[in-house]
């Protein structure tokens, strides 16, 4: 008995050395923002006294408006995609119509599909509908993307739903629209919530979509203003540069130290469908 | 029958606006790099039909036989490599400990850095004056540092352990869901039938991990093609081609010297591959599925 407790520590402080080593790189990244200048190019020295210019530099650049920009695509992307995938898995579920089926199949193909060829067309085609340099076309763009998920995810959702609800709604005579939002809706929450909590960092952290899409920095979301900043001069001051990406990291990073449960549980969700 | 047909019309309209966009963002540009990949397609002008000649001369292409070479090299460390020690991380962090928590939100928390953050801290890490050398030095062994990222023989190398920084605690997470999933009855039968420790492990746990284990080798592939962040960021492909992923070469084709077609045909092999280890694995987990 005492054998296996001691082996059972020894694992513990093992792992916990893994989870450190584990954990270094962010921690690094944090501490070296407070490090000045003389000291930043030791990478072994500890910061001597709280330096704060680093962030004074980050914050005077377009810091606030990228990440603005961020969370406009963010929140308009998550949004259309529950607004619109919500309906449609919800009719793709309680309807069993050819047309129907149809498109269960079609949404679903976009799961294996990829879609690396795919991004030259779409430029062509939002050159058309002149929607290049548009936060509206990265929206757009992430609900295309996200909306076989989310559909599979609404339309496993409401088969969990009793049907009765439905013709209760109907009865009354409300309008069907009318009747989703206000009785279905609300009941298919979970799902919102799961699909919120594993997307949020796929658009937060994209970098592909702006690079290409997007070509003026008012517009510009963070990722790539982090990595422009960095390639900005001929050798990289990597002071401000850590220090933007910290600013970029936070919100995120107390979202999911916040919601680490419910966040596991949607990617195991959403990656059993692959 | 009024009421049908109206509660089918209704049906319909909630369909439409999902269907628009996705058939229009993502139907349409698909459908049409299948026809640009076969055309001299540069952005301007009438793209000219060219049969086979883009995918002929993406063998000849040292950027896209490289980074086609390198998305594999990744793929298979991420199997021989990445897989047993992510299998190993979830059945010790299934354990009870009393850091637990800690333990396993440190291993999951480069899960949700960005690559481009990633690639901000690493690169610097791995820079000759970097965290990584000067480590190196305090152990006495300069004679090992090493301008990481900017050898031929180094670079690509690097990108690769540093997805394993994000990628061992992400298939830690599935492998663990898989785990806990697994009923307790199965393992107390199987000791009362006398098996113990590791053939535990052979004989239950590991056949019934069996569909996590199809998911994450499938995340790992296609992680792997798919990887482009990391090397624009950090190397651009650099030392020569050293480390080009095959994204990163059909990116640079399109956007960098505008030859439309040829890069959607990349495009198109590499959505090939993707399309091949997808349907292997949702074949493979349906077989295991049927077996339990």
């Amino acid at each position: 008995m005492n054998g296996s407790k001691r082996a059972s520590l020894t694992l513990e402080i093992v792992l916990i050395l893994a989870a450190l080593l584990f954990l270094l790189p962010v921690l690094y990244l944090v501490v070296m923002t407070f490090k000045e200048p003389r000291l930043f190019y030791k990478p072994l020295a500890m910061p001597d006294r709280l330096y704060l210019d680093y962030y004074k530099l980050a914050l005077g650049t377009s810091f606030f408006r990228s990440m603005f920009n961020s969370l406009l695509v963010t929140v308009g992307g998550l949004a259309l995609t529950i607004l619109v995938a919500s309906m449609a898995g919800f009719v793709l579920a309680r309807r069993r119509e050819k047309l129907f089926l149809f498109f269960f199949y079609l949404f679903m193909s976009g799961m294996v599909i990829p879609t690396v060829g795919s991004l030259i067309p779409l430029f062509k085609l939002a050159s058309l509908l002149h929607l290049i340099n548009t936060r509206t076309l990265l929206i757009l763009l992430y609900t295309a993307g996200f909306i076989p998920f989310a559909s599979f995810l609404y339309s496993a959702f409401t088969k969990s739903i009793p049907r009765e609800l439905e013709e209760a709604g109907s009865i009354d005579g409300c309008g069907s629209l009318r009747m989703f939002w206000v009785i279905i809706f609300p009941l298919l929450l979970p799902a919102t919530g799961t699909f919120i909590l594993t997307n949020v960092y796929g658009i937060w952290n994209d970098f592909l979509t702006p690079l290409i899409f997007l070509n003026s920095p008012d517009k510009m979301t963070l990722m790539p203003t982090i990595v422009q900043f960095m390639f900005n001069k001929q050798s990289t001051n990597y002071g401000p540069v850590f220090a933007i990406s910290v600013l970029a990291m936070l919100p995120l990073l107390l979202l999911f130290v916040l919601t680490q449960k419910r966040m596991l549980r949607g990617l195991v969700m959403g990656s059993v469908k692959g | 029958m009024n009421l049908k047909r109206k509660q089918y019309a209704a049906a319909v309209l909630f369909l439409i606006p999902a269907a628009a966009i996705f058939i229009l963002f993502f139907y349409v540009p698909f459908l049409q790099s299948i026809y640009y990949s076969f055309t001299d397609w540069t952005g301007v002008g009438r793209p000219k039909f060219t049969g086979w000649t883009n995918y002929a001369y993406l063998w000849k292409d040292p950027h896209m036989t490289d980074g086609l070479l390198n998305s594999l090299k990744m793929a298979a460390f991420g199997l021989v490599v990445q897989n047993p020690l992510a299998l190993l991380a979830a059945v010790l962090l299934n354990r009870q400990f009393r850091t637990g928590s800690f333990i396993r939100t440190s291993f999951y928390l480069p899960v949700v850095v960005s690559l481009v953050v990633a690639s901000v801290v690493w690169g610097q890490m791995l820079q000759y004056d970097g965290l990584i050398n000067a480590v190196l030095g305090r152990f006495g062994l300069e004679s090992v540092t090493e301008d990481w990222l900017g050898n031929v023989r180094t670079s690509f190398p690097a990108i690769i352990l540093l997805t394993q920084w994000q990628a061992i605690g992400y298939c830690a997470i599935i492998y663990l869901a898989g785990l806990q999933a697994i009923p307790q009855d199965m393992y107390e039968a199987a000791e009362i039938e006398g098996a113990r420790g590791f053939s535990l492990f052979r004989r239950i746990t590991l056949p019934m991990l069996m569909p996590a284990v199809t998911i994450v080798l499938f995340l790992t592939v296609v992680g792997a093609l798919k990887m482009f962040d990391l090397p624009y960021i950090l190397t651009n492909g650099g030392p020569g081609t050293s480390s080009y992923t095959l994204f990163l070469a059909v990116y640079n084709a399109a956007f960098k010297d505008n030859n439309y077609g040829y890069a959607t045909a990349g495009g198109i092999v590499l959505a090939i591959f993707i399309v091949i280890v997808s349907i292997a694995q949702l074949s493979a987990t349906r077989r295991k599925e049927v077996e339990l």
